[in-house]
């Protein structure tokens, strides 16, 4: 196993070894295993979750600030900081936002990907390998080498200030489609030929055969999908006002509330931790699909 | 019902020329199956009448119409593949159901009755609303068989249908697909590398090659009178001997004449030509039989070099004047390497070869009593010079 894969193993093995039925056994289990090895990889886990785990202490404190160690302590302010946060400085509304963004971008990057794949893998497209290569080639253009000319065309398009402008600039996907591309040409070519035999048409056959065949896999990819737009911050910020503003440029709003004269850390790490709970769950939700995707889940 | 004519087929990827230009007739409710080493453009030649794959040149034709530039779908045909090509994330009846509707005109009644009935012929009621990962090869078979059934097409092409399955389920389901055919009586091309398949299932055998049709005949004319070496060594297991010979003409008859034997050859066509050239003769191992040490003059000596005990025979290799050649023994011989043996053709079984182009030239058989043509026509390939 490698160490992402023991990472992500950890809450069925800790459930694992919960269900030990004498104490006995899980220390024969644990000692079996190499308790150097866990210890190891225990402080690895631990130094990698060290700034989200003082995020979520700052989150619960009423000033924030932390000097030493000792500040480390969890303090007694977590409802009232998240619930000024959420409710009082309307932290939901950016949050929603988001979610209504990053939802159009997942539905429309796989509606646009899948088509895109289904023609060039399955379509007899006149230099379909340059056309793929090409595809491929966008990686190298993401959004924000794009800024400028895309700025004017969206605006052009009268489109700034609108769900449009951040979400249809993001719809066109290479990852996906190589993803995706990949997977289909795993799929036995009878299948299809059967179907073409039966008369059944591209779309039903996209519809009916290949989406059923690829649930894991579009599951795994919508995560990846619907994490990297909930992240999206410079494009949002410049193209769109504050009513459509999304979660990641609303946390500067939240770190411009002054709290005795200070910057509002607390205030800041309570909507850091919002932030960063729906990919969370998401991920945490459906991290088997996840790994399936990335091809590195145990056999 | 319908009836496929391939005329004068070629298909080339590229460079690669993957079938040669081929003629052959599929006639109505006949059972056809295309027999060859891989690579020899068989399944090709199958898909083109499929038509998922365009012809570079030629024709083909379904009850004399031209099928070139017709869709798969409007072509009628229903194909079987060899994995199956079952959809993993439906049911065995889905899995029949699926394209029946866009294939057929059949409503959905129809189709539910049409699946029942197939069910049954096929003994896979019990297991419509399975998938096909709690199926097992041969009943995936069946499933697969019963989706092409459903569609009542004018056509079945098989490509290789039974090559995944294991050796004793592979031959129940060749049974079971001759007793299909009987039944349906739907014009069916079938394609294998396996000769007994072919033997067993064909009304009619093409033997292809290298993308060329090399014979195409009935399977006990295919093994009796072979049009050319590459049939003769192809059908038949373990395959016939092949040895240099002179053919010698005396006042007693002509003889084929080896370092080893000197072999009397009963009179037959083709037997003046050849005579005072180099030929190939060509014999069948279980066509030599072990003789009795006054058999007389036919009989020639052999070393045994290797011994293979099958069960049901006893399987020799031989030296013989520096050649090689199989024979079969009866089982409990006592016969071991180094033995040396006398070995007896069937005079009215042996076969000679051009040594150059391979054709057959002389099939003893046909010396003593005329092939009985049952009315069927031999055809051999073009290549073949007519004054044979």
């Amino acid at each position: 196993m490698t160490l992402l894969e023991t990472i992500v193993d950890v809450p069925n093995r800790a459930a694992e070894y919960l269900s030990g039925e004498r104490t006995g056994d899980r220390l024969a289990r644990l000692r079996e295993d190499g308790l150097a090895v866990h210890a190891a990889l225990a402080s690895l886990v631990l130094l990698l979750l060290f700034p989200v785990l003082v995020a979520v202490i700052v989150s619960t404190k009423e000033s924030g600030i932390i000097t030493g160690l000792g500040g480390l302590v969890p303090g007694g302010n977590t409802y009232a900081n998240y619930y000024r946060a959420l409710v009082e400085l309307e932290f939901y509304r950016y949050m929603l936002n988001s979610l209504v963004m990053a939802s159009v971008v997942v539905v429309g990057k796989l509606v646009v990907s899948l088509l895109a794949v289904l023609a060039v893998v399955y379509y007899r497209v006149p230099y379909k390998d340059i056309v793929f290569l090409f595809i491929l080639f966008t990686l190298l253009l993401p959004v924000p080498v794009r800024f400028v000319p895309l700025y004017r065309l969206v605006t052009g398009l009268g489109w700034n200030n609108t769900v449009l402008a951040i979400t249809v600039p993001y719809l066109a996907s290479a990852t996906t489609v190589f993803v995706l591309r990949q997977h289909f040409l795993s799929i036995p070519p009878s299948l299809v030929e059967n179907a073409k035999l039966d008369g059944v048409g591209p779309l039903e056959f996209l519809w009916r055969v290949l989406i059923p065949m690829s649930k894991g896999i579009l599951v795994g990819v919508s995560v990846i999908i619907f994490v990297y737009a909930w992240n999206q911050y410079l494009w949002p910020l410049v193209i769109v006002g504050d009513d459509l503003q999304v979660a990641q440029v609303g946390l500067g709003q939240l770190r411009g509330q002054a709290q005795a004269g200070d910057v509002a850390w607390a205030l800041t790490m309570t909507g850091s931790v919002l932030t960063l709970l729906p990919p969370l769950v998401l991920l945490v939700l459906f991290r088997k699909p996840l790994l399936e995707t990335f091809s590195i889940q145990r056999k | 019902m319908a009836r496929i004519t391939l005329e004068n087929v070629r298909k080339e990827y590229g460079d690669v020329v993957a079938v040669r230009g081929i003629d052959l007739e599929v006639s109505d409710g006949s059972f056809v199956v295309v027999v060859g080493p891989s690579g020899c453009g068989k399944s090709t030649t199958l898909r083109l009448v499929a038509g998922l794959e365009s012809v570079t040149d030629g024709d083909v034709r379904k009850d004399g119409e031209s099928l070139v530039g017709v869709e798969p779908k409007d072509r009628d045909v229903a194909m079987v593949f060899q994995n199956y090509a079952l959809y993993p994330h439906m049911t065995a009846r889905r899995n029949m159901t699926f394209g029946a509707g866009s294939a057929t005109a059949f409503d959905d009644e129809e189709i539910e009755r049409r699946v029942t009935d197939a069910a049954e012929l096929l003994d896979i009621e019990d297991l419509l609303d399975r998938k096909p990962e709690a199926l097992s090869g041969g009943e995936r078979q069946r499933v697969a068989l019963g989706r092409a059934i459903i569609r009542d097409p004018d056509v079945f092409l098989m490509d290789e249908p039974l090559s995944n399955l294991d050796a004793k389920l592979r031959i129940r389901m060749r049974a079971e697909l001759a007793k299909l055919h009987e039944e349906l009586r739907t014009t069916t091309v079938y394609v294998t590398h396996d000769q007994t398949e072919a033997m067993t299932l064909g009304d009619e055998v093409v033997v292809m090659n290298d993308g060329r049709v090399q014979q195409v005949d009935s399977p006990q004319r295919l093994y009796d009178y072979p049009a050319n070496r590459f049939v003769a060594e192809f059908i038949g297991d373990p395959a016939m001997n092949t040895l240099d010979v002179t053919v010698e003409a005396g006042a007693d008859g002509a003889r084929a004449v080896h370092p080893g034997f000197r072999l009397p050859l009963p009179d037959g066509d083709g037997l003046d030509a050849a005579a005072g050239s180099g030929a190939v003769l060509g014999v069948r191992p279980e066509d030599l039989s072990l003789a009795d040490a006054d058999s007389g003059a036919d009989a020639f000596e052999a070393t045994v070099t290797v011994t293979e005990p099958l069960g049901d025979s006893l399987l020799l290799e031989c030296r013989v004047g520096g050649d090689r050649l199989k024979t079969q023994a009866s089982p409990r011989s006592d016969v071991g390497a180094g033995d040396t043996v006398a070995l007896t053709p069937d005079p009215e079984r042996l076969h000679l070869f051009d040594p150059d182009s391979g054709e057959a030239v002389y099939h003893s058989a046909g010396a003593t009593t005329a092939p009985d043509r049952d009315g069927r026509a031999t055809r051999s390939p073009a290549t073949t010079p007519e004054e044979r």
